[in-house]
């Protein structure tokens, strides 16, 4: 329950920390964080898929509504609901992960937690900004903007486990 | 029936994967520009009344700027004061004058601005209580920057020119010529200007500017000036336009209100 209130909390966080002040990061041209894929990123190991799924959907959706994209975001962040759980094994230990924790840098590591968040705010970025622009004309200077975004949105949302959500 | 089933079960979340992407493509492709603006005064009304909230700290801190940019706009309107009082004495400029009381400014700010995106939009802090409506045109003291979309009581959202939606006839101040105005969604600093035939003489620098023929602007608003050209399909002129709105620091604007507009359209309609 308490986990529960407490997922939903940060939903909320992410979502007004993103529209309200990452939103108006200006770094020059091409690259915006976004830092609200904090909420699947930190997501409990044992949550049902379907839960995710859903809860990628909603988080997805409500960025649409605040950005007027309609369904770019959706679909990019439930992709990446989609893939998490196979990420997670994958990056996982010879003994998997215990019980009783997050995937957070405090219980896996810095590396781990790097690793794991380049991935996945990779295949969203790339999602996100080929649908954005959904032509191959600037197929190159679309993968610019998302490696650039990629390393930006990575750092923002590491560091930010140092600072904002340490607990 | 039980192999169905079975099916089901097992690839249950594959399927519900399935349903949600299918669901958000569907609203990429089906929404279109018109149904993105209804979204948008959707959430104005939260987003105007918090955005309006953070901006008094953004105010403060960008007194300075807004300062120097008043002052060197004060100073442009003394020089144009200057030379339309040296005209006057001159009887025919008076009748212009005096005769077309077409357009009306009305004084706004940004209260929201996103240009890192393809389609980007504004949010004004006046509506329809202080008379901005949809279709009005949106310009600075730099120069032009879009055309209001929809209006709530108290906040306007705007296209500006770094939308992939936008399009705006705009001409070639040297030479007459009008094509149209858009956005390749590349960088907020340049729009490009298309449908100029090839025939025509061009050289980079030359002014862009509103051309009048739509009920909007008036004719004569400075748009950007050319960069660069190239004759990459045939018959048309890429033109790649400086835009002079810079849209990093826009803050003050002046909403344009055509007092002829809707006469205007209501004869373009029946003439139809």
């Amino acid at each position: 329950m308490y986990i529960i209130a407490r997922n939903i909390f940060r939903f909320v966080v992410v979502i007004l920390f993103q529209v309200l002040v990452m939103d108006n990061v200006l770094i020059n041209g091409y690259m915006i964080p976004y830092i609200y894929l904090l909420f699947i990123l930190l997501m409990p190991f044992e949550t049902p898929k379907w839960i995710q799924l859903l809860s990628g959907f909603a988080l997805g959706l409500t960025m649409d509504l605040f950005s007027g994209t309609l369904g770019m975001h959706t679909a990019a962040t439930v992709l990446v609901a989609f893939v998490r759980p196979y990420l997670l094994d994958l990056l996982a230990s010879r003994d998997g992960y215990e019980l009783d924790t997050f995937p957070r840098i405090h219980y896996y590591g810095f590396l781990w937690f790097l690793k794991y968040t380049l991935i996945i705010v990779f295949i969203h970025h790339l999602a996100l900004f080929y649908l954005e622009v959904f032509q191959l004309k600037v197929f190159f200077s679309t993968l610019l903007r998302v490696i650039l975004s990629t390393i930006l949105s990575t750092s923002t949302i590491v560091l930010s486990q140092y600072f904002v959500f340490r607990k | 029936m039980r192999t169905l089933l079975r099916f089901f079960q097992k690839y249950s979340n594959l399927l519900l994967f399935l349903l949600l992407e299918i669901i958000a493509v569907t609203l990429i492709v089906q929404g279109s520009s018109y149904q993105r603006s209804r979204l948008i005064g959707l959430n104005r009304q939260v987003s105007g009344y918090i955005y309006s909230r953070v901006d008094g700290a953004r105010e403060y801190f960008s007194l300075k700027e807004v300062n120097e940019q008043l002052v060197e706009e004060n100073m442009e309107l003394r020089n144009r004061l200057d030379r339309v009082s040296t005209l006057l004495d001159s009887a025919s400029v008076v009748n212009e004058l005096v005769g077309e009381h077409r357009y009306y400014y009305v004084q706004s700010r940004i209260v929201k601005n996103s240009i890192y995106k393809q389609y980007n939009y504004l949010t004004l802090n006046k509506g329809k209580k202080q008379g901005v409506f949809r279709n009005m045109g949106v310009v600075s003291d730099q120069g032009l920057v879009g055309i209001v979309l929809e209006t709530s009581a108290n906040f306007a959202t705007v296209i500006p020119i770094i939308n992939r939606d936008f399009r705006l006839s705009a001409k070639i101040k040297s030479n007459n010529y009008a094509g149209i105005l858009q956005w390749d969604g590349l960088s907020p600093r340049f729009a490009i200007l298309t449908e100029i035939p090839f025939h025509v003489d061009l050289s980079e620098g030359d002014t862009i500017l509103t051309s009048g023929f739509s009920s909007i602007f008036p004719e004569g608003i400075e748009v950007g000036k050319i960069e660069s050209f190239s004759l990459e399909k045939g018959n048309f002129y890429d033109i790649r336009v400086e835009l002079f709105a810079d849209f990093q620091r826009l803050y003050h604007v002046n909403v344009i209100r055509n007092y002829r507009q809707e006469e205007q359209l209501n004869l373009e309609n029946q003439t139809r």
